[in-house]
């Protein structure tokens, strides 16, 4: 019934743009049934701009052709958005954070620029949470077409266990989140101290081409790592503080200890007077030497800070 | 959004389901997409043109309708007509409908 070439007409060129959105085998029989339609309503209606009126009213060819193939419009139908959802949240918030710091991790090592390990992450943030969005949202278009529904929806299915307990309002927790800047922050310079070695000594007036570390160099085959374990056992801890909107006793047991993993050499390095390096210390003393009373001041700080910070964390849990 | 607007809105959503009872009714005698159309217009089922005629394709799939292209007249036309299946689905569904509009009758008196 199909002629070999259609006439260049409105109405088949309305036909083929819905016909080549269905299923072959039923392209003709459509295509026929969607011909004498339409000449039927256009006789009806009479008159020359009929053909035009009529092809309107039955509206965007993409929107009809869904109809025929018996599927809603959506890239991801209401079977899969929830699991969907879920997923984009976890992959966003668990997956993508962590990428992230392992990428730049892996990027100061053979690069100290502060600016450029800054550009790699937000680098990462945006190339990495784009492919993940795209091809999660990809994987999911696909699922909902092949409808291989229930295995995948009971995978990531609603359950009244996962629903998430009451929120109870947490006013600590900006203040958790801003240690764990201020963690990152200090590990941060330390490292960045070590790589970028960026204090220009003087001798004779004249600056010295190469630059040299402010902490003691001979820290890096000891003291250093149990600081820098320290500091990123705190910033975990506060991060499931965060989690856990609170601390719990099992909690700030973890974070006193890594509190005092961070201190105590922090501190045994002030009091040995260990812990600046020595030519960035004859640098900017020149004739003057540092009283003892200062070292000792500083690792009495330390301490008193940690126990502090610490006592304020137990007694968060002892208060609640 | 006004009151209008909102039951215009609501009564779509009640009527959306009818047209597939009224398909099944008027369809004892065999009748094509056009016809069928201006039928149930004129019978005060409102339904648009894109949204029946693949309906009846639907219908048809499900084993409700049966289809056969009519050569005879000037125009080829594919006409419907309800299969056995489609008449007792008729029937359990015009009986659901007596039974929601007796519901709806009870309760609606009830309030008033």
């Amino acid at each position: 019934m199909t002629a070999p070439t259609a006439p260049n007409t409105l109405t088949e060129r309305y036909i083929q743009e819905v016909v080549r959105r269905i299923p072959a085998d039923q392209r003709d029989d459509v295509a026929d049934e969607l011909r004498a339609t339409i000449a039927d309503t256009v006789e009806a209606r009479g008159g020359e701009a009929a053909e035009r009126a009529v092809i309107t009213e039955m509206g965007d060819p993409i929107r009809l052709a869904a109809q025929y193939r018996d599927r809603p419009l959506a890239l991801i139908g209401p079977d899969f958005y929830p699991a969907y959802i879920r997923l984009l949240k976890m992959l966003m918030t668990v997956v993508l954070p962590i990428v992230v710091v392992v990428v730049v991790a892996v990027d100061a090592f053979d690069d100290n620029n502060i600016g450029h390990l800054i550009g790699t992450g937000i680098g990462a943030v945006l190339s990495v949470g784009a492919q993940m969005f795209a091809w999660l949202t990809v994987v999911f278009a696909l699922l909902d077409r092949v409808k291989r529904h229930e295995d995948v929806r009971k995978s990531v299915e609603w359950t009244p266990d996962t629903l998430p307990p009451v929120r109870k309002p947490d006013k600590g927790g900006p203040a958790a989140f801003a240690a764990i800047v201020w963690y990152a922050f200090l590990a941060g310079a330390i490292v960045w101290q070590h790589l970028a070695e960026p204090w220009r000594p003087e001798f004779d007036g004249l600056t010295y081409d190469g630059g040299v570390e402010v902490l003691n160099p001979s820290l890096w085959s000891n003291w250093i790592w149990p600081i820098l374990a320290g500091l990123a056992a705190m910033a975990v801890l506060e991060g499931i503080r965060i989690g856990q909107r609170g601390w719990t006793m099992g909690l700030v047991i973890a974070y006193a200890v890594a509190e005092a993993v961070f201190a105590l050499p922090l501190a045994a390095l002030f009091y040995n007077q260990r812990i600046l390096n020595p030519s960035f210390l004859s640098d900017i003393n020149r004739d003057w030497t540092t009283p003892d009373a200062f070292y000792t001041v500083a690792a009495v700080i330390v301490i008193a800070i940690s126990v502090t910070e610490t006592y304020k964390r137990f007694k968060a849990v002892a208060g609640k | 959004m006004g009151t209008d607007e909102t039951i215009l809105n609501l009564a779509q959503e009640l009527r959306r389901g009818t047209v597939v009872l009224a398909c099944l009714a008027l369809l004892d005698e065999p009748q094509y997409g056009y016809a069928l159309l201006e039928t149930l217009n004129g019978a005060g089922i409102t339904v648009d043109g894109n949204t029946l005629y693949p309906l009846l394709r639907r219908l048809e799939k499900q084993g409700l309708l049966i289809s056969e292209w009519n050569t005879e007249e000037s125009r080829p036309r594919k006409f419907y007509r309800a299969s056995e299946e489609g008449s007792r689905v008729r029937d359990g569904l015009t009986r659901e409908w007596h039974d929601l509009a007796a519901s709806i009758a009870r309760i609606t008196t009830e309030t008033t």
